[in-house]
């Protein structure tokens, strides 16, 4: 297993993940995709840190520090998309169009 | 007592504004005695100096200086400490100044105590006397001739309070004006003078600037114009011609106040200021000579005028403005010491003049001497204080006037026979005025019956310091002219420089300097009068003068006087009307102010309206040009982009879908990538 695959799977799960954001109307499928698109960017560092510099932790540290944080967001996220919901009983995204001018 | 003589002007200070803050106004306040308390206390210590002097027992002049303030300055690259000194100089005559100046003030506030009584501003009358007095003091002890000039100023001040202390009415009003606005066309040149003299020594001390003369550092004509500034200073304070004009209307004032102007103080400082600073006239005998005229043409017009005014005060006003021209044409003569001699007798006599005629006016109610007559069986006192004083100021042996007078016209004789012969006939007429005015008002026939009856002596508080100037208008002549006591008292100043400067000088230099100053002057020899002239001065001309006076005027109506004046209708006119010189000023003022209406009509009509209207108007034209330039192009320009700007958002927006954000994901996804190509493809 090089780099190169590591980075290959990656990029393929940050393809999936943009896809996915860009198509799903439904507000949970794209914040799916968004944890995709991250998930992507954690192995990224992962390998970075085991193949550039296998000598520390510091890439797999912040790897988990990245987890950490993508969670508590979707946690904003889900919270955001409840109070949505409760106000305009839809999560399709193309109903949402306030900020139009 | 002499290490005091600083205190002299302070303590009346200090008395006038004892008086002044001291207690709320009352007609019959004890305070004008602290004014008199006062004023004895620096008579005490003017006595103990001048005693000192002419028993030997003090050496004058008395100089002590104290530093007023320094300032530091650059001279050339190198840097200095500037010091203003601030002293008192006492020479001969300042001692001797100090002297009548604080006796006439004690007299004259003795008695105003009786004249002024139940008056509403009482108390104010005398803390301006006392700072009247102060001030004259002050320019006569300072060493510091610009601090003598402040005193000078301070004294103007207050001649403005005094002549117009009666201010409800319009004539004291007018007057005071009058004096001060006509002194002060004087002050500003004495001010030039001082300035000029400043610039060209660096220094205001009187010793200094004596030594700067005397060493010839000073070029004629610098001095020359110092001189004639100076000069024009005397003219106004001691009324000289052509700004006289000013005294014979202060005499609105209340009558001791004017004698105190006439005798000791106001008028006397002119006259003084130009013996203080005697050596810059040495130094320019142009201004000496233009000195002389002056004073020669003041004394002879102003005795004309006495010779017809029927007003007492107003007779004394002429005589005292003939007497200074006296003092200054002996001055300009090099008469120094005649000239202040006179000043001192005529302080006396004046005084007592003034004051005798207060207590004629206190007693009679009016000015008018047709209203008098015979007031000599009612007022013995009164009329034998003012014999004396007349006949003092007529020139009679042996009292006082007789010795002064007799020193200026010898200094005249000496000088210039042109000078010489006017001025005796001056003298003369002197003697013919005063002796009128003596037999219209107290001898003769009593002309208007009622105020006879209602005349009365006046209380003792007046006729005691009558008496005692009397003493003095006697005995200060002979005292003086005795044992030639008057030339140690009025030591004439010299530019020689040996008797001033060698001691302190470096002599080789000094010689030198002494050598190159054409400005030395050696002193002439003085001449006797001729025979028949010394003795027939006193004993033909001036009792012919007053006998002539005495059979003029001794009868009721006094008709030879008034046929007279009849036959030489126009020039009695021309003095009743003081030679036009109001006149002339009035039309001097009315010439001034219609050159000033011209000059705001030009200024109104034309350079308002051309310059400043115009210049608006043009103004306007390009800013309104300029206005039209900016709508037109420069708006139209601003607005453009702000709307194409907006157009171009709009057409824009409208490309793309209704706020779809997924869209605008999209949008944000395809820039990244395009990106991402960009810098990876590089």
């Amino acid at each position: 297993m090089t780099l190169a695959d590591y980075m290959t799977v990656s990029a393929l799960l940050f393809l999936i993940g943009v896809f996915g954001a860009l198509t799903r109307r439904n507000i949970i499928g794209i914040l799916m995709s968004i944890e995709l698109m991250f998930n992507a960017a954690n192995l990224n560092l992962a390998a970075f840190d085991r193949f550039l510099h296998p000598e520390g932790l510091i890439g797999q540290a912040l790897a988990v520090f990245v987890i950490t944080v993508a969670a508590a967001e979707i946690v904003v996220g889900l919270a955001l998309l409840l109070a949505i919901y409760r106000n305009t009983d839809t999560t399709y995204v193309e109903d949402f169009h306030l900020l139009k001018g | 007592m002499i290490e005091y003589a600083w205190l002299i002007p302070l303590i009346p200070v200090a008395a006038s504004l004892i008086i002044l803050f001291g207690a709320k106004e009352d007609p019959r306040s004890p305070l004008p005695w602290i004014g008199i308390g006062a004023m004895t206390v620096c008579l005490a210590l003017a006595v103990s100096i001048l005693w000192g002097f002419v028993s030997g027992g003090v050496a004058l002049p008395y100089e002590k200086n104290w530093d007023w303030f320094s300032l530091a300055t650059t001279i050339g690259g190198q840097s200095f400490v500037w010091t203003m000194p601030v002293g008192v100089l006492i020479d001969p005559p300042a001692a001797v100044l100090l002297f009548v100046v604080s006796l006439v003030s004690l007299m004259v506030q003795v008695y105003s105590i009786a004249y002024m009584h139940d008056d509403t501003r009482y108390k104010r009358y005398f803390a301006f006397v006392s700072f009247f007095t102060a001030a004259m003091l002050g320019l006569v002890v300072s060493s510091n001739i610009l601090v003598g000039f402040m005193c000078w100023e301070l004294m103007g001040l207050t001649s403005y309070l005094l002549i117009g202390f009666w201010f409800e009415r319009e004539g004291p009003c007018e007057a005071q004006k009058k004096a001060f606005m006509t002194t002060k066309l004087g002050d500003s040149g004495l001010y030039l003078a001082l300035l000029l003299l400043y610039a060209k020594t660096g220094t205001f001390q009187l010793t200094q600037l004596h030594q700067h003369f005397a060493l010839g550092l000073v070029a004629p004509a610098a001095a020359t114009v110092a001189a004639i500034g100076i000069l024009l200073g005397a003219m106004g304070k001691s009324a000289q011609a052509p700004l006289m004009v000013w005294l014979p209307d202060a005499m609105e004032g209340p009558t001791p106040g004017s004698a105190l102007i006439h005798a000791a103080t106001m008028v006397a400082a002119g006259i003084l200021v130009v013996s203080k600073l005697y050596f810059v006239f040495l130094a320019a005998p142009l201004a000496m000579e233009a000195a002389a005229w002056i004073g020669l043409i003041t004394a002879f017009m102003a005795a004309a005028m006495a010779l017809v005014s029927f007003d007492i005060k107003r007779v004394l006003a002429f005589s005292t403005v003939s007497q200074l021209g006296f003092m200054l044409c002996a001055l300009g003569c090099g008469g120094y010491t005649a000239g202040l001699f006179h000043l001192t007798t005529h302080a006396f006599f004046k005084a007592l003049l003034f004051l005798g005629a207060g207590s004629v006016i206190h007693s009679v109610h009016t000015n008018d001497m047709r209203q008098m007559g015979g007031l000599s069986r009612r007022m013995l006192l009164t009329f034998a204080t003012m014999t004396v004083a007349v006949l003092a100021i007529c020139g009679v042996w042996p009292f006082a006037g007789f010795y002064s007078k007799d020193m200026i016209l010898v200094a005249a004789w000496n000088h210039e026979k042109w000078i010489f012969w006017p001025l005796l006939l001056t003298a003369l007429m002197t003697a013919f005025y005063m002796t009128r005015l003596l037999t219209l008002t107290f001898l003769g026939d009593d002309r208007d019956h009622e105020r006879f009856h209602h005349a009365h002596e006046s209380p003792a508080l007046i006729t005691a310091p009558l008496l005692v100037l009397a003493f003095f208008s006697l005995t200060a002549g002979m005292a003086v002219a005795h044992d030639g006591l008057a030339a140690r008292l009025f030591p004439k100043p010299t530019l020689s420089v040996a008797a001033d400067a060698a001691a302190a000088t470096p002599s080789a230099s000094v010689a030198a300097s002494a050598a190159n100053n054409p400005q030395v002057q050696t002193p002439d020899a003085e001449q006797e009068l001729p025979d028949w002239l010394k003795f027939g001065i006193p004993g033909v001309f001036v009792p012919g003068a007053m006998l002539l006076a005495f059979f003029m005027y001794r009868g009721p109506k006094f008709e030879a006087a008034e046929g007279l004046r009849s036959a030489f209708a126009p020039i009695a006119t021309l003095l009743d009307r003081r030679w036009y010189l109001d006149d002339a000023f009035l039309a001097l003022v009315a010439f001034c102010d219609g050159v000033a209406a011209l000059a705001f009509w030009i200024d109104a009509n034309i350079v308002d309206r051309v310059f400043v209207d115009g210049w608006g108007l043009l103004m306007r034209i390009i800013a309104e040009i300029s206005s039209f330039f900016d709508g037109a192009f420069v708006d139209a320009a601003v607005d453009g982009v702000g709307g194409l700007s907006t157009d171009l958002g709009v057409g824009l927006r409208s490309l793309v879908a209704e706020g779809q954000v997924q869209e605008y994901m999209m949008y944000a996804a395809i820039a990244v990538s395009l990106a991402a190509t960009l810098i990876l493809t590089r």
